[in-house]
């Protein structure tokens, strides 16, 4: 390995082991509270998610209701104004108010106890197998209609926190988004997801 | 039709038994493409296209390809494989990337199934066209054949439990699912969809599923049977990736990565007959499988 090479290898290995002290103890109070700490702290993030979905489902309420034998102008349109009403309602939004620091290290720690060695590398090449790079991570915005989504894997799905039906978690590299699957507004993020 | 001169004429095909024939030569412009389907009364005829979406020219003129096998193959619907829209989904881009390329198919009352994949936004599943009905995931049935379109993009705790509940009660004689991720691949770009595989094949082998159908990959594979279930990859319906099938992969049957290309498919008591033509109307796999625990024997050159 060259010279600037290991330099950027042991910066890189000692930023990661500062991130993972910084995040450590507010999993480590969530687990101190005892397994009915985390499981509060889950909950609590099954709240916030339905909290979300109860507001985007009283908004597109007012919406005429899609058909669902529609011609592409009317999914434009409403799929343009269902998205202007949740950004308007939600306009203060910011990362971290879903993605609480405590369930971002719960979730963290279920991906890192669940996937290792070869499972964790076939769960990388999947997620970053999407080219995904242009995906601005801004919540509350739009996640590019072109952008490629990342096939979320299954065997994670079952172990993660159960969504409402109108939210998905999105893998944009590491990072772990919650979108809208109809008005396609990304509702919080998450960063460095994946070990 | 002498071997020699299959060879000097086209090439070769290969049925589920690996016997070997003739298939046609390039279709020139104008004819259509030589069909080795039976055309059974009765039979359950469709066609299989996969990541479609792009509206170039490549993809308009193996549009014409299927539009000219229907004189001869009237197959009544067609299953798309996902990635059905590349690049955005304005109104211009359904006309462009679908509308146009398949009117004759539309105007001739061939429906269109969806299924979405990772170039697909969710909101498809209301468009008309796609026909399916404001679901992400959806059951049909032809005949004596159950179809299962699934989204591989999200295959979460609720579509697992669907697809275990409607697989349950389900008796139909054929059960095929289609999606766009495939669980067994010998591309060098994507390959096998294996977390996927992990939770979705115990689900078929329980319950019976007798053919897969899948797209992502942009070439044609037909897998070797496994465990019984047979497996092929249809993603070249307007997307190609020359070279993309790994050579000598124990996975393969047949697989073809030249040119674009599509499947035919007719299921016929307990037969399931296929024929898969190129943008150049070339026959490039063909043969006919026997639905698994049937008394259908099978014999070679059937078509």
């Amino acid at each position: 390995m060259k010279p600037n090479a290991r330099k950027l290898t042991a910066l890189a290995a000692g930023l990661a082991a500062l991130l993972c002290l910084s995040l450590a103890p507010r999993r480590a109070a969530a687990q101190a509270a005892g397994p009915s700490g985390e499981a509060q702290t889950v909950a609590a993030f099954e709240a916030r998610a339905k909290d979300y979905s109860r507001l985007r489902e009283d908004l597109e309420e007012k919406l005429p209701k899609l058909s669902k034998e529609a011609k592409p102008e009317q999914i434009a349109a409403h799929k343009e104004t269902f998205q202007g009403m949740v950004r308007q309602a939600r306009a203060g939004a910011k990362q971290g108010d879903v993605f609480t620091p405590e369930i971002a290290a719960v979730i963290r720690a279920v991906i890192k106890s669940e996937y290792a060695g070869q499972e964790l590398r076939e769960l990388r090449e999947t997620v970053m197998e999407a080219e995904t790079q242009g995906v601005p991570l801004r919540v509350n915005y739009p996640y590019p209609e072109s952008g490629e989504l990342v096939e979320m894997p299954p065997t994670l799905l079952l172990k993660l926190p159960q969504l409402p039906k109108q939210l998905r978690y999105r893998f944009v590299g590491t990072n772990l988004l919650l979108v809208d699957r109809e008005n396609g507004l990304i509702v919080d993020y998450m960063t460095s997801a994946l070990p | 039709m002498t071997m020699a001169a299959a060879l000097l004429l086209g090439g070769l095909a290969h049925d589920a038994l690996g016997q070997t024939y003739a298939t046609g030569a390039k279709v020139g412009a104008g004819a259509a493409p030589r069909i080795l389907l039976p055309v059974r009364e009765g039979s359950v005829r469709f066609l299989v296209i996969g990541d479609t979406g792009t509206g170039t020219q490549q993809q308009k003129q193996l549009a014409d390809v299927m539009i000219k096998s229907r004189a001869a193959f009237p197959y009544e619907f067609v299953l798309m494989l996902g990635d059905n829209m590349y690049g955005g989904e304005k109104p211009a881009d359904f006309k462009v990337k679908f509308e146009d390329v398949y009117r004759p198919l539309l105007d001739q009352k061939v429906t269109f199934y969806a299924s979405l994949g990772n170039h697909d936004e969710s909101n498809q599943r209301f468009y008309d066209h796609f026909n399916m009905k404001g679901e992400e995931y959806y059951r049909l049935e032809k005949g004596d054949v159950s179809f299962y379109s699934l989204n591989s993009n999200y295959m979460d705790k609720k579509q697992v439990q669907w697809l275990e509940d409607e697989l349950s009660r389900d008796d139909s004689k054929w059960k095929v699912a289609f999606f766009h991720h495939p669980p067994y691949s010998s591309g060098g770009k994507h390959g096998s969809s294996s977390g996927l595989r992990k939770v979705v094949e115990p689900i078929f082998l329980k319950h019976g599923v007798n053919v897969v159908l899948a797209g992502h990959e942009h070439f044609y594979e037909r897998i070797k049977p496994q465990k019984g279930i047979y497996y092929f990859i249809s993603g070249a319906g307007g997307k190609l990736r020359k070279g993309d099938v790994k050579e000598n992969s124990p996975l393969t049957e047949v697989a073809y990565d030249k040119d674009m290309s599509f499947m035919l498919v007719e299921i016929a008591g307990d037969e399931m007959h296929f024929q898969v033509l190129s943008r150049t109307g070339e026959t490039v796999d063909s043969g006919v499988i026997a639905r698994q625990g049937s008394d259908a024997a099978v014999s070679p050159n059937k078509n």
